[in-house]
């Protein structure tokens, strides 16, 4: 298993290429490119802050200020959707070249990931500046607990990698995954706290919530940004099944390529 | 003359042993989830054959080797499993070099972006870097022909079918790599291309490369190699001079 993926690594310069390829060929018809990006977790959070902040006026439902919460969750959980639908297909969608090219498997997977981290950080001028106008306005201040963000970027790519690892050849087998993931994501978009916190959740179904990797990802993401408290039980168990859900993948596929390789 | 070289070990470049894979038969080529996860005895049997069955062979360096047989003789199973693009169930396969696969090649291209940018990515995925194919653009160019030299700069999806295999072949033959492997791609382009074409792999031939090809044009097999390899339901039946193996072939009757 480390064999491979010391593989993967001496052929990162092939990575590279492909995330490449994948920005490129995103950005290359549509006129306002990147700006997409950004568009639509922004278009989202104002909905949500209408509905929750404005009608029902629920301040409350998640940090103050609600704006800022909503648009870090939303952020967020773009890249955890995209990478999820777009791993599921990685290699259907690339079968020819899958076909064609003796490269290590996992890299199909593992390029999506990144493409869709990377546009993710691209975002990330927006939120400083959003942020910053909060700051300035007094609503927040930031901390020192900002440290936790790029432990969870790197964390969530690592969750990424792993179901991307399990649902890659388990589509390639079974069409009908895909149907099933996209329901699961739906769900899953409101069993993450996204567009409420974690600490509205009370009693046994906060310990279900723990379960949840995306949970401790997101305190993590938002603990330098509010004064709340930082749950930190979510955090342990995030990491341990994040890490978890990477060795199983990269366990499944490896046991899966060679009926992959037939039916593709 | 001698169909086999020296088979000196050390200049052994593809060594094939004991290669067999298995496929299903007669059922839908994909599970359903239901499938995978009720267990799949309520379904329909499974049936399975070997497309390689007990294959062992081995390739010298600047050899060129000739794929023989009838459809689903498995043929193009065997290239793709020296490709590394399959994975044999029993055996092994050890290829030692780097491979160029001319399988399917316009895989790599997409349709979204240029045909200049298209070549520096597929090069990319095979291994060259950005200043490798700047050295060797005007050579890729060159040889695809004016046509797809006038549109580098469009969509490659407003590319003729033609001219898109062009440009695949175009790109893969300058790649460094020892090994080349064909399937059945020169039946495509037009005469003037394939001509073209010929001359490009005569070269390579004669540069040391090894080539592994499968054709069922007796010109081409005669044309480029010395040995062939005869391979009749998955099993190997024939291995020796090109000339004699396509003569086994033709005298077995149809079946």
């Amino acid at each position: 298993m480390l064999k491979r993926y010391n593989l993967i690594w001496e052929r990162r310069a092939i990575l590279d290429t492909l995330v490449r390829r994948d920005l490129r060929v995103r950005y290359a018809r549509s006129w306002l490119g990147y700006l997409w990006t950004i568009i639509d977790p922004l278009a989202m959070a104002l909905i949500y802050f209408v509905v929750f902040a404005l009608i029902f006026k629920r301040p409350d439902a998640g940090h103050h200020p609600y704006f800022l919460f909503l648009v870090i969750g939303l952020l967020v959980w773009q890249w955890f959707n995209a990478s999820i639908n777009e791993t599921a297909r990685a290699l259907l969608a690339e079968a020819k070249l899958v076909r064609s090219t003796n490269l290590p498997r996992e890299l199909w997977v593992i390029r999506v990931v990144l493409a869709k981290g990377i546009e993710f950080l691209l975002s990330m001028p927006v939120l400083i500046v959003i942020a910053l106008v909060y700051v300035i306005t007094g609503d927040t201040h930031l901390n020192w607990k900002l440290v936790l963000f790029p432990l969870a970027v790197v964390l969530q790519a690592f969750l990424q990698f792993g179901i991307g690892l399990l649902l890659a050849p388990t589509t390639v087998l079974a069409d009908d995954t895909i149907r099933v993931v996209r329901i699961v994501l739906r769900m899953l978009f409101y069993a993450t706290p996204i567009i409420y916190s974690l600490d509205l959740v009370k009693g046994w179904a906060a310990h279900l919530f723990w379960l949840n990797p995306l949970s401790g990802i997101m305190e993590m993401y938002r603990a330098g940004f509010f004064h709340d408290p930082v749950a930190k039980g979510p955090i342990v168990t995030s990491i341990v099944i994040s890490i978890g859900f990477f060795i199983w993948g990269a366990y499944t596929f490896a046991r899966m390529e060679r009926a992959v390789l037939k039916e593709i | 003359m001698s169909a086999q070289p020296a088979t000196d070990a050390s200049n052994i470049v593809i060594d094939v042993q004991g290669v067999g894979i298995e496929f299903y038969r007669s059922r839908r080529r994909k599970l359903s989830l239901r499938e995978m996860v009720l267990r799949r005895e309520s379904t329909s049997p499974t049936e399975t054959f070997w497309a390689l069955d007990d294959i062992s062979f081995t390739v010298s360096r600047g050899e060129a080797v000739g794929l023989v047989g009838s459809n689903g003789g498995g043929k193009s199973t065997l290239l793709k499993t020296v490709a590394g693009v399959l994975i044999p169930d029993t055996g092994s396969v050890q290829v030692r070099g780097g491979v160029a696969p001319l399988i399917e090649l316009t895989g790599g291209f997409l349709g979204e972006l240029t045909a200049r940018e298209n070549v520096y990515l597929t090069a990319g995925l095979h291994g060259l870097s950005k200043e490798q194919v700047d050295d060797r653009f005007e050579e890729i160019v060159n040889f695809a022909g004016p046509q797809v030299q006038r549109g580098l700069d469009m969509p490659f999806r407003h590319f003729s079918s033609g001219m898109q295999v062009r440009l695949g072949f175009a790109v893969i033959t300058t790649l460094d790599e020892p090994i080349i492997l064909v399937d059945e791609v020169l039946a495509v382009g037009d005469k003037d291309f394939r001509e073209k074409c010929y001359e490009r792999m005569e070269s390579l031939l004669e540069n040391g490369r090894t080539l592994f090809l499968v054709s069922h044009s007796e010109g081409d097999l005669r044309r480029f190699c010395t040995r062939g390899l005869y391979l009749q339901s998955g099993k190997l039946v024939g291995d020796g001079p090109i000339e004699d193996v396509i003569e086994a072939y033709n005298e077995t009757p149809a079946s």
